[in-house]
């Protein structure tokens, strides 16, 4: 009996595992091939030449890297980081929404305790949230850092059900085998024609590297690619320009002057291409992409001495060229920063953006393609 | 509730108890290690350990379970330990930022990595090694109960292999001491 026990189990751990291995691969994910929801037909805008600019309200010392979205309503969200200074223990992710009366009180919406309520974990500090109206749903993502810098952020998902009053408790995405770390998020995600999303994230350990992330319609990651370049680049933002092909522009994380780098997909997100760098200079700080309803391509950046302006950029042939479009905002008193621009094209096609005005507040401006398109005084 | 972090939290209480179970504590050991299970989640050490490491997986979980169970001899020897840690040297850098491939990416759609854990699981039986070959069933199972979202995560971790690391380490210093003392 006692040399019969150990040859039992070892017949029955082998049992044992060949059903957990058929569990294991019955529950392997097999989405079908990814497409990008392609974007609507260019028509021309039908709005006079206009441009409003506002302050969001302000929340705290210091505010950073803005996100827009806009509700079912028609009401546009915004969501940014603000506390004493960038990385303090008090820094919290603020939301507002403008209404037919201009901007509403901000609320703070995901704090240090908050997050770490939701994700049993440590959490020093958080940052750069990004909002996405998915149907009734409003997306929150931001990162939260347990150890050490940037680098280490980890990226938290939150949702609301009732345009931003409250939000489920975040859970984080499970994108690298320690602790989820060197994966951040700046830009919004992409709809795909499965019903999920894909999400352009951004990894800065060891390497600096854009990242793509696949998400089933229930939110769980399906696959995750890198955009690797020759140089570190980081924040791909991206414009969908049919079911399979996309651009993302991405930040040049230097060192020295850079230009805006660019990387294209041609199979909705599965692989990812480097192309040329733009010839659109970047001083290392994010940029912003969105496609008009012209079917024109807009991105709004820095010029290359810094981030004392907030620059504007159209392409009419889906990026292969660009020419230099406005300036929504310029101060010649070398400490000012205007910089993490959003963009966001509203369903009357009015085109919104919000940036980091001088670090001290979140700016607003709305304008139409005519604008863009006026002949400069 | 998020059960991955539930997990996570409970599973760095348990894995803290068998980190001090390990002490030369004598009658004691039973009840420190309990003790610091329950210290580890009310006093934040679990939470620390939660977003330093990430959520552990089950086989470092199911290693510390054995080391409270006092279960002698310990699968983790020097052979496995020296496995899990050149894995790790490989892994960790690629997965973490280094050159195109990611290996990491495998494990959220992993036909290939359960393809080649197969031949694995058929040397573990072939060598007797029932209670590892248990450990990978358990991994497993957890992964099918949709636990982990990549597999990696519940095969292997940071911890884990920090703890290779250090019985790799110990291994060393020992011999370099022994053979030191030899040549006097």
């Amino acid at each position: 009996m006692m040399q019969l026990m150990p040859k039992a189990m070892r017949w029955f751990s082998a049992i044992l595992f060949i059903a957990a291995l058929t569990a294991a691969f019955w529950r392997i994910p097999t989405p079908p091939a990814p497409a990008f929801v392609p974007p609507p037909a260019p028509s021309t805008s039908q709005h006079p030449i206009q441009f409003a600019a506002e302050f969001l309200p302000r929340a705290a010392e210091s505010a950073h890297a803005a996100s827009l979205a806009q509700l079912p309503d028609g009401r546009i969200a915004a969501a940014w980081f603000a506390g004493s200074k960038e990385g303090a223990d008090d820094v919290a992710i603020w939301f507002s929404l403008r209404d037919k009366d201009g901007w509403r009180t901000a609320q703070p919406i995901a704090n240090r305790e908050s997050t770490a309520g939701g994700t049993f974990a440590h959490v020093r500090k958080i940052g750069n949230p990004v909002l996405f109206v998915e149907g009734t749903w409003l997306h929150l993502w931001y990162v939260s850092v347990a150890v050490g810098g940037w680098a280490g952020s980890s990226i938290n998902h939150s949702v609301s059900t009732d345009a931003g009053a409250t939000w489920f408790k975040p859970t984080k995405l499970q994108t690298s085998p320690f602790a989820s770390i060197s994966t951040l998020v700046r830009t919004q995600p992409i709809p795909l024609a499965d019903g999920g999303l894909g999400l352009p994230v951004y990894h800065e350990f060891i390497a600096k590297h854009g990242e793509w992330l696949r998400l089933s319609a229930t939110g769980q990651i399906l696959d995750k690619t890198r955009m690797s370049h020759e140089v570190r680049t980081l924040q791909p933002a991206l414009a969908v320009l049919d079911e399979q092909h996309a651009l993302a522009v991405l930040r040049d994380a230097g060192p020295g002057p850079g230009k805006v780098r660019v990387t294209s997909t041609q199979d909705a997100g599965q692989t990812w291409q480097a192309g040329a760098a733009l010839p659109i200079p970047n001083p290392n700080s994010s940029v912003a992409l969105l496609r008009l309803k012209s079917g024109r391509l807009l991105l709004a950046g820095n010029p290359q001495n810094g981030r004392e302006a907030i620059l504007l950029w159209v392409s009419a042939d889906e990026g292969k060229t660009w020419q230099a479009s406005r300036t929504v905002e310029t101060a010649p008193d070398g400490g000012a920063e205007f910089s993490y621009p959003a963009l966001l094209l509203d369903r009357d096609g009015l085109i919104h953006i919000a940036y980091t005005w001088r670090r001290q507040g979140i700016k607003h401006a709305a304008f139409s393609e005519a604008w863009l398109d006026e002949v400069k005084p | 509730m998020n059960a991955h972090a539930a997990y996570g939290l409970l599973a760095h209480g348990l894995i803290f108890g068998a980190i001090v179970s390990l002490l030369p504590l004598g009658e004691l050991r039973a009840r420190a290690a309990l003790l610091a299970t329950g210290l580890a989640l009310v006093a934040g050490i679990a939470p620390m350990m939660h977003g330093t490491f990430g959520a552990p997986s089950l086989t470092l979980l199911q290693l510390a379970l054995l080391q409270l169970a006092n279960k002698t001899p310990s699968p983790f020897g020097q052979r496995s330990a020296l496995g899990l840690f050149i894995f790790g040297l490989l892994f960790y850098p690629t997965a973490l930022g280094l050159g195109a491939f990611d290996p990491y990416a495998l494990g959220y759609q992993p036909w290939m990595l359960l393809a080649a854990l197969i031949p694995i699981a058929g040397v573990l039986w072939w060598r007797r090694q029932n209670t590892w070959l248990i450990i990978l069933t358990i991994d497993l199972a957890g992964y099918a109960s949709g636990l982990f979202v990549n597999l990696w995560d519940a095969l292997f971790d940071p911890l884990l292999f920090l703890v290779a690391a250090f019985v790799v380490g110990q291994r060393l210093v020992l011999r370099v001491i022994a053979s030191r003392l030899s040549n006097k």
